[in-house]
């Protein structure tokens, strides 16, 4: 072992990191980045989920337990009517609505309480507060201790039997795609330009779109074949909770690998080196993936974050994709259009920006 | 006449940052002959084949190739190009490299003879990571060709050849320019320009004398060429 020789190639590594201005970047700037998206994205959010409360009971105890459910801190309560709680949990303003019936304070006397909560049920853990709350409400204010709390639950979409990987697989499944199409992308099409090839392409009479909807059309040849594996070993082996169309969800992922195909062309436009390329992965994957819903639901991001989140298209893709799987939606909902057309709207943009930004000089 | 020369550079400049590549470069190339761009490391001609084939944006002047105005991406389809590293696909066979690039000229049908003519057609099959330096320069000039180009570009095609690759390459160009092709091959060595019609010395983004090798002698007063060149350059930089 020798020290100096040690030395030299120390050296050497970081005098190579010296010229290279982007990596030192990245090196130090992303961590805080991140760590600061990460730290806004949960301490920063101030929403609780919202809850209806609908009350019909005829007797007194329905009124009091509702009082007490608007000042819980735990949900931001809001009064409703019954007929109008499942579409308004259909379109997303309310997570839960609970229902004090007409006999309540009746039932309460013969012993049972016995309030309805109808829960959205897509995103696990959203029905902890809602039932916390009402604990509580009922502890302060219910009447004897002999009285039995039986809340009769009810969920709009999954249930009960929804685990962690039902609600995360139907986000994860466009998610592996997304990430893996992007990086081999965008690692291909650099090389394409380091090897010289992209320099004799451009004295061909190729024309440029040729080039990028080429490579868009093989890669998504590629894509595809991965999206189906994905999409077979998530429902088949690992038995990830679906009630839609699988055709529709394969679609889903086959437009997020055509978005992933065209970032990754337009990204190396970017990148010199192959080395500066596989440092836009944090940059571009880690934000949509803080920010996209996966781990979050976005409506409970502060404020800022919710404006970003809007534009980002795999927000739209997860959400689209949770759609179909959990809440079984086709292509009559306005929201999955909305969802599918952002999404497709990226990869037209994309193509362009791809197209637009690959130029035929080199200088 | 435009029409009779196969490349003509008016008072090309080109700026690099501070660096002045290419310094009112006027040349024109006649069909079917074979052109030399001589000059060290460095010189521009590089830069000077990159702007005849469009790659580079002259800052001033114009450039016309087989009569028509460049940057011009049909014409291009007349045009071979084969850069100064072995642009190859190395995990495609070396078939599978000439194949792409006649398609992409729209030429499928000259696999077979491009091959032969670099004498690659037994190694067809053979995936380029496996092949040595010369057979790769070998198979990314077969890509330059596969599409009978009328005007061939060559970036030092002969560099880190051995000398028996080096004759046989050029008995390849001669071969082309014979069928009419013209060429245009940019080299540092002087051998290699005593094989050309007419050369062009560059030297700091100048053309700084054209003629055939024994015009060029004898404008230096010199029976070497390399001699020749050493003379013209110092002329060049003094003034």
């Amino acid at each position: 072992m020798s020290g100096h020789r040690i030395g030299a190639i120390t050296r050497r590594l970081l005098q190579q990191f010296r010229r290279d201005r982007r990596t030192l970047a990245l090196l130090f700037v992303a961590p805080i980045v991140i760590l600061a998206l990460l730290g806004y994205m949960i301490r920063g959010s101030s929403s609780t989920p919202s809850v209806g409360i609908a009350n019909e009971d005829q007797g007194p105890l329905g009124a009091t337990l509702a009082s007490a459910l608007e000042r819980s801190s735990l949900i931001s309560a809001s009064t409703i009517q019954a007929s109008e709680g499942d579409s308004r949990l259909k379109d997303g303003s309310l997570v839960a609505y609970i229902v004090f019936p007409a006999d309540f304070s009746q039932r309460a006397q013969s012993g049972t309480i016995a309030p309805e909560v109808h829960l959205e049920g897509s995103q696990p853990g959203t029905s902890v507060p809602v039932l916390q709350a009402l604990q509580q409400a009922f502890a302060s204010s219910g009447p004897a201790a002999a009285v039995h709390f039986q809340p009769q639950i009810q969920y709009l979409y999954g249930g009960q039997g929804l685990d962690r990987l039902d609600y995360f697989g139907a986000a994860f499944i466009g998610l592996i795609v997304f990430f893996l199409v992007f990086v081999i992308t965008i690692v291909a099409f650099l090389n394409e330009r380091s090897q010289g090839t992209l320099e004799r392409l451009m004295a061909s009479p190729l024309r440029r779109g040729e080039i990028v909807i080429g490579y868009m059309i093989g890669f998504t040849v590629l894509a595809l074949v991965q999206s189906a594996e994905v999409l077979l070993f998530a429902l088949a082996v690992l038995k990830v909770y679906n009630q839609g169309n699988v055709i529709l969800i394969f679609g889903l992922e086959a437009l997020m690998a055509l978005a992933a195909v065209n970032l990754g062309i337009f990204l190396s436009m970017f990148a010199r080196t192959e080395f500066q390329a596989v440092q836009f992965i944090p940059l571009v994957v880690v934000p949509q993936f803080l920010l996209s819903g996966i781990l979050f639901p976005v409506s409970t991001e502060p404020k800022p974050l919710q404006v970003i989140s809007d534009v980002l298209p795999l927000t739209y893709a997860v959400n689209g994709l949770r759609d179909v799987m959990i809440k079984g939606a086709d292509l009559t909902w306005s929201s999955l259009q909305l969802d599918a057309g952002v999404v497709a709207a990226y990869c037209v943009l994309l193509i362009v920006a791809g197209v637009a930004t690959l130029r035929r000089r080199i200088a | 006449m435009a029409e009779s020369f196969a490349v003509d550079v008016q008072g090309v400049q080109k700026k690099f940052g501070s660096l002045q590549a290419l310094d009112g470069v006027t040349l024109r190339v006649r069909s079917g002959e074979i052109y030399g761009l001589l000059g060290p490391n460095g010189a521009g001609k590089t830069t000077l084949i990159r702007s005849i084939v469009g790659l580079v944006a002259p800052d001033a002047g114009t450039v016309s190739v087989l009569g028509l105005r460049m940057p011009n991406v049909e014409n291009l389809r007349n045009v071979g190009y084969m850069t100064q590293q072995a642009a190859l696909y190395p995990g495609l066979s070396v078939e599978e490299n000439v194949q792409f690039f006649a398609a992409v000229n729209g030429a499928e049908s000259g696999v077979t003879d491009a091959l032969k003519l670099v004498e690659l057609d037994q190694r067809r099959k053979s995936v380029v990571t496996t092949l040595s330096g010369g057979m790769r320069q070998r198979c990314s000039l077969a890509c330059a060709i596969v599409h009978r180009p009328k005007l061939l570009l060559l970036d030092e095609p002969t560099v880190g050849l051995d000398p028996q690759l080096r004759v046989r390459f050029w008995d390849s160009f001669r071969e082309m320019a014979d069928g009419g092709t013209t060429i245009v091959v940019s080299s540092h060595v002087m051998d290699e320009a005593e094989r050309c019609q007419r050369l062009g010395l560059v030297q700091y983004g100048k053309l700084l004398a054209e003629g055939s090798p024994d015009e060029i002698r004898s404008l230096a007063g010199t029976n070497n060429l390399e001699e020749a060149f050493l003379r013209l350059a110092g002329t060049g930089a003094e003034s």
